[in-house]
């Protein structure tokens, strides 16, 4: 079997936002992405999980390349987005799409579903109104949408039906990769699983792959194949879904599952007691930048970087991993 | 005698001729000390009852109960004065989002000294510098490091997290008897959500007030809470103790709910969707609220409402209660159930 190329590709891929502080006063640099490597196959979910401020929003933003990134490479289908010219992006946007976490702020309301819907057809190598309509009305079906919801607007629905246009929308290009960025938190839990067996049916049948950003690990265990943690811009722990979440390696995404209220007394974890809140992104701390946090740190960690690196099945970022995997 | 005492509290919002209803009977009871939670999706009223208790429906709201008494205190008689002496001294409330609830124009201190002006003991109103040093201390309980400092912050300066300890430590300022949370940790990031859930259980703890935690987090109440009510469409549709009512519902809805859950899917590819949405205020079903989404409806459920019945503190409003292994009480397998399990 050969391994298939991946669909997306990022390496060392960065994003820094200048801030402007005042007069006189020093501009500052907010690393919201700081050097994160990963890949993606057809068809595959990468779960992107991690508190505020933690860059996966800005990750979204250079994946659906809204941004380029200030470094590092980010290969959609083989070709480089950093690099790329106005018309090679042009080529490449339509196999990217992005579902967004609120479906009551996402949806035009003045436009009825059927503009919705038909909008990125007519924008893109416009096939004419009557493909255009077929099209929209074949994407409702798939998505659990009747046909006379063609011609309402999006206050007529419920918020699960709402993001179900949304992810209809995000399907009309016939994207490779949807970028969902937290689809189903702002849903009550009966919709939330109505919408994530729809992604998951939906994955099936058309070999979507997607970037699942979550806050929520119970989802993201459910959904995705590969996992990756992040925090203040890094990947802390990067792996396959299954070694994440059974043999956490790294101390934060520890405190993350412990973190995570259970429903099960036996699977309940001992409180990982976190200190203080996330430090602020323009003054990262030193060295390892959960260092401030963490229960296991050491003057090592104040001042080195720990870079990602392997260990059994994962990859992770703390210079006391192995220690810490053997004291379990 | 209970803390909290309501029994059929209604709430409907519109005209008097064509009302919606936003509560619809709800029964609860709550003894000192003693936390409990209450879950329901978004448009099951479980907001709108808390704030029914506070005495805080607005117009047009219209609130009617056969019953609402705090420690044998009758709520709905009290004139507007009296109510105030009670509301935020007796019963304070905490709400989801901390920054649109904590007033942007004036410091963390001002804020906290305004409760203990209006609600504090005598020693307390009147002197200013006495309110500072409660203020501090207050900010201290809640554990917010560096509590001097943050004395003279605008809320647009705190985190999330800090400006929810901000408000717990204005709720629990004056002592209350009843502290109600109304999705308290829903706007924190997780590792934040489990260090305020774990503030607000110590401090309850401590004080020996109740604690109402309102949520659609059926975890959170699992980890946390004695006793549990489930709301749909704005009715109690079961109670009963922690953690017996996850192990075995009564009530279709609490089982649909639970098996929603990622969590309970663990080797399972598709997730138990409950099909359909929460009734709107113009689409209440005839019957069971719960029928038309319910696997395993009948006639009766949908001509005849049911009540909250059952043995006390372990009820549900279903004509069918679940038995201990799951199974409706009229013993018919759902045809979904039927067609899941054929080869």
């Amino acid at each position: 079997m050969i391994a298939a190329a991946p669909l997306l590709e990022a390496s060392d891929l960065a994003r820094h936002y200048p801030v402007r502080r005042g007069f006189l006063r020093k501009n500052g640099l907010v690393r919201a992405l700081d050097g994160v490597s990963f890949t993606v196959a057809q068809g595959q979910t990468l779960a992107v999980v991690g508190e505020s401020g933690c860059g996966k929003s800005t990750l979204a933003r250079a994946v659906t390349m809204i941004e380029r990134p200030t470094a590092g490479s980010l290969r959609i289908a083989g070709e480089d987005v950093g690099t790329a010219d106005a018309r090679t992006l042009k080529r490449l946007r339509p196999s990217v799409q992005m579902v967004f976490q609120n479906p009551f702020a996402s949806l035009n309301p003045r436009k009825r579903v059927s503009a919705l819907l038909e909008e990125p057809l007519a924008v893109n190598d416009d096939p004419g109104p009557a493909a255009r309509r077929e099209a929209a009305l074949a994407m409702m079906a798939r998505v659990g949408l009747r046909p006379e919801h063609y011609r309402r607007y999006p206050h007529m629905f419920s918020g699960g039906q709402r993001q179900r246009i949304a992810v209809a929308r995000a399907l009309m290009l016939r994207p490779r990769l949807v970028v969902a960025d937290e689809p189903v938190s702002a849903l009550d839990v009966s919709i939330q699983a109505q919408v994530l067996n729809l992604l998951m049916d939906l994955q099936e049948e058309l070999g979507i792959a997607y970037l699942f950003i979550s806050h929520n690990l119970q989802v993201v265990r459910h959904i995705a194949d590969a996992v990756m943690v992040m925090y203040l811009g890094k990947a802390v722990e990067y792996g396959p879904k299954d070694a994440v979440f059974q043999r956490p390696a790294h101390p934060y995404t520890r405190a993350l599952l412990a973190s995570t209220p259970t429903l099960d007394p036996r699977l309940r974890r001992e409180r990982i007691a976190l200190r203080g809140e996330l430090p602020s992104p323009l003054a990262p701390p030193s060295g390892c930048r959960f260092h401030t946090r963490c229960p296991y740190a050491v003057e090592r960690c104040r001042t080195e970087a720990p870079a990602l690196l392997p260990l059994r099945e994962v990859q992770v970022a703390c210079h006391r991993a192995a220690e810490i995997a053997e004291t379990r | 005698m209970a803390l909290l005492e309501v029994e059929d509290l209604h709430v409907e919002f519109g005209s008097v001729s064509d009302p919606i209803i936003a509560v619809d009977g709800v029964q609860l009871t709550l003894e000192a000390g003693e936390v409990v939670g209450c879950v329901g999706e978004s448009g099951s009223g479980k907001s709108v009852t808390a704030l029914a208790l506070m005495g805080l429906t607005e117009f047009p709201g219209r609130v009617r109960a056969h019953r609402l008494a705090l420690a044998g205190h009758d709520l709905r008689t009290l004139s507007g004065r009296q109510h105030r002496r009670i509301v935020g001294k007796e019963i304070a409330m905490i709400f989801q989002d901390p920054l649109a609830s904590l007033d942007p124009c004036y410091t963390v201190a001002f804020q906290l000294a305004e409760t203990l002006r209006v609600h504090g003991t005598h020693a307390e109103r009147s002197s200013a510098k006495l309110r500072r040093a409660r203020a501090l201390e207050l900010l201290r309980q809640v554990e917010i490091p560096d509590a001097e400092a943050r004395l003279a912050a605008f809320p647009h300066q705190l985190s999330g997290g800090m400006a929810q300890r901000v408000m717990i430590a204005m709720a629990i300022a004056c002592n209350p008897k009843l502290l109600i949370a109304d999705e308290p940790t829903t706007a924190l990031d997780v590792t934040v959500q489990a260090q305020v859930l774990g503030l607000l259980l110590k401090l309850q703890r401590e004080r020996g007030m109740a604690l109402l935690l309102i949520t659609h987090d059926l975890a959170v109440v699992a980890e946390t809470a004695q006793r549990v009510y489930v709301m749909y469409a704005g009715q109690v549709v079961e109670t009963g103790p922690v953690p017996g009512i996850f192990a075995a519902p009564l009530h279709p809805y609490t089982q649909a709910l639970l098996a929603a859950l990622p969590e309970h899917n663990l080797d399972r590819k598709r997730l138990k969707a409950i099909r359909g949405v929460v009734p709107g205020s113009r689409d209440r079903p005839s019957g069971c609220l719960l029928h038309p989404r319910c696997d395993y409806a009948l006639e009766r459920c949908r001509a005849e409402r049911p009540r909250l019945e059952g043995a006390r503190g372990r009820e549900s409003r279903c004509h069918f209660p679940l038995d201990e292994r799951g199974r409706p009480t009229h013993g018919w397998a759902p045809m979904s159930r039927v067609r899941a399990s054929s080869p």
